[in-house]
């Protein structure tokens, strides 16, 4: 519901001083209409702000849609360019992973650059809630991620989870600084759901993380929320302390 | 579309400029014409904003039916929303819309061992040129543990004191299946008395899931003919039985009122 119309100026855009210059032009006329301008002013300057926000938006959508498709075919190298220089990487129980160089090398454990044939790594990046900050430098964006996996010699699994990630704007250029991609649930193709659950891989011996996982929880048969990083869209309260489900496991009541 | 507006307003700022440069005597009058530029900027503004809100507000709904989040969800409807889902019937009033989901899919939080995703895509906003109207034509891809099911939506949406509601959501299913598939299995539309709780009132519209074929109406013209669907009065309906049958020629009837129309869910005009 915030529609961030701050009257504050943004004065890194290159057209800004143009702009000012024709304002300036208008103060130097009439007194009488001081207030009217000054209203036109500030009108524009909201006006900015609120297109900035907008645009923010659409390029943080387009980043991580960016990241699916890289990530999908295997294209590590391309995937981890998109992270800012100290962005982190979560994958489920795999921990975390820090810096472009840990987390290019990281994806390798989800099979070569590139992968190759028999493998199918679909991670669809959908249903986006954006939310950019007052300031246009941050934002954050929850993410509906479907999985379709597949690798040589074994069956297909279709899988299901949800991103929550952080993103930066560092010279201009939006980024992702956090992607944590929360599993909640694996199975396999031919048997589905009710009759076939897969585990989450844990920390790789052979690579392991820069840090545990941030969050321990179990996917399905547990079913756990992960956290919102929005507030309620109607009552602008945030979405903390939901009722989840109890996990016999983790012993979460 | 942001980027025009974005030069738009560069554009605007300096014809409002110039106007005072070349004829400061009339300023005022000019003054007024480069508030109304703006306002009209404003409200092309307003729009982007109130689109991705409305959209905001249906992903989330789909985020609370994914988690059994009642509650949460109840309060994204307007005080007298409406609500019908698949076949079941009308339900009228946000505590209607709270009752519904407690009393057939159980109480606030998701069950262990369940997985109930209704994944929310393909959206279609609009906004009225009064900007207190909205509405979105999406779908959710539903990955459950019963299997598979599409339903699609046409909801309307009303900004009240500033903030976006669901004012009516209407889901009408497209298909159901188990885990086997479609081409094995479809599940029948649901209907007022399949379960607990009773709607207020029957369903807006009869119509029968895949396999049989219904159309659900477009709240929006063809976006480049700028015609109104008009739905095919002596064919358009649920394909209940083979073509050339009694049964099938009385089954193209369902679908639609007694006059003939395919309304988008409103209750029943008196």
């Amino acid at each position: 519901m915030k529609h961030f119309g701050c009257l504050s100026l943004i004065r890194s855009s290159s057209s800004r001083p143009a702009i000012e210059g024709l304002f300036l032009v208008m103060l130097a006329f009439s007194s009488a209409t001081a207030m009217a301008q000054t209203s036109l002013e500030d009108r524009v300057a909201a006006y900015r702000e609120r297109v900035a926000r907008l645009e923010d938006q659409d390029a943080v959508e387009n980043l991580q849609a960016m990241f699916g498709y890289y990530f999908d075919k295997g294209l590590w190298s391309e995937a981890a360019d998109l992270f800012a220089r100290n962005g982190s990487f979560e994958y489920g129980l795999s921990g975390v992973y820090i810096g472009q160089e840990r987390i290019r090398r990281a994806m390798l454990l989800f099979g070569p650059q590139g992968l190759s044939q028999g493998y199918l790594n679909n991670h669809m990046q959908l249903q986006p809630i954006i939310t950019v900050a007052p300031n246009g430098r941050a934002a954050t964006g929850r993410w509906q991620g479907p999985v379709q996996l597949s690798e040589p010699g074994a069956n297909g699994v279709w899988g299901v989870g949800i991103y929550e990630n952080e993103y930066v704007k560092e010279g201009g250029v939006w980024k992702i600084s956090k992607l944590h991609f929360y599993p909640t649930a694996f199975t396999d193709y031919d048997r589905g759901w009710a009759r076939s659950l897969l585990p989450m891989k844990g920390p790789s011996a052979l690579f392991p993380p820069d840090k545990p996982p941030t969050v321990v929880y179990r996917s399905m048969p547990g079913n756990y929320i992960p956290p919102f990083s929005f507030n309620h869209p109607v009552t602008g309260e945030p979405l903390k302390n939901l009722p989840q489900a109890a996990d016999s496991v983790t012993g979460r009541k | 579309m942001t980027t025009s507006l974005h030069r738009l307003a560069l554009r605007t700022a300096a014809h409002a400029a110039l106007a005072f440069a070349t004829l400061a005597a009339s300023a005022p009058g000019f003054a007024q014409s480069a508030a109304e530029k703006l306002d009209a900027l404003d409200k092309r503004i307003t729009r982007l904003e109130d689109m991705n809100q409305i959209e905001r507000l249906q992903r989330t709904y789909g985020y609370f039916v994914d988690k059994s989040q009642w509650t949460q969800l109840s309060h994204l409807f307007a005080d007298d929303a409406t609500l019908e889902i698949g076949g079941k019937g009308l339900f009228l009033g946000k505590p209607r819309v709270l009752e519904y989901m407690q009393t057939a899919f159980g109480p606030d939080g998701a069950k262990e061992g369940s997985l109930a995703n209704h994944m929310q895509f393909q959206s279609i906003p609009d906004i009225s040129a009064d900007g207190k109207t909205g509405w979105i034509r999406s779908r959710a891809y539903v990955m459950s543990i019963g299997g598979w099911g599409l339903p699609l939506y046409e909801n309307e949406y009303r900004k009240e004191n500033g903030v976006w509601k669901i004012s009516r959501l209407t889901g009408p299913f497209t298909m159901y299946t188990n885990w086997e598939g479609w081409g094995k299995n479809a599940l029948n539309n649901t209907w007022p008395d399949k379960f607990d709780p009773p709607p207020d009132l029957p369903p807006s519209t009869v119509y029968l899931t895949y396999p049989a074929y219904y159309i659900v109406p477009f709240h929006y013209p063809n976006p480049v003919t700028g015609k109104a669907f008009a739905p095919d009065r002596g064919e358009v309906g649920a394909y209940a039985a083979p073509p050339g049958t009694p049964e099938q020629a009385e089954s193209l009837k369902v679908g639609r009122l007694a006059d003939g129309t395919q309304p988008i869910a409103e209750p029943p005009r008196k």
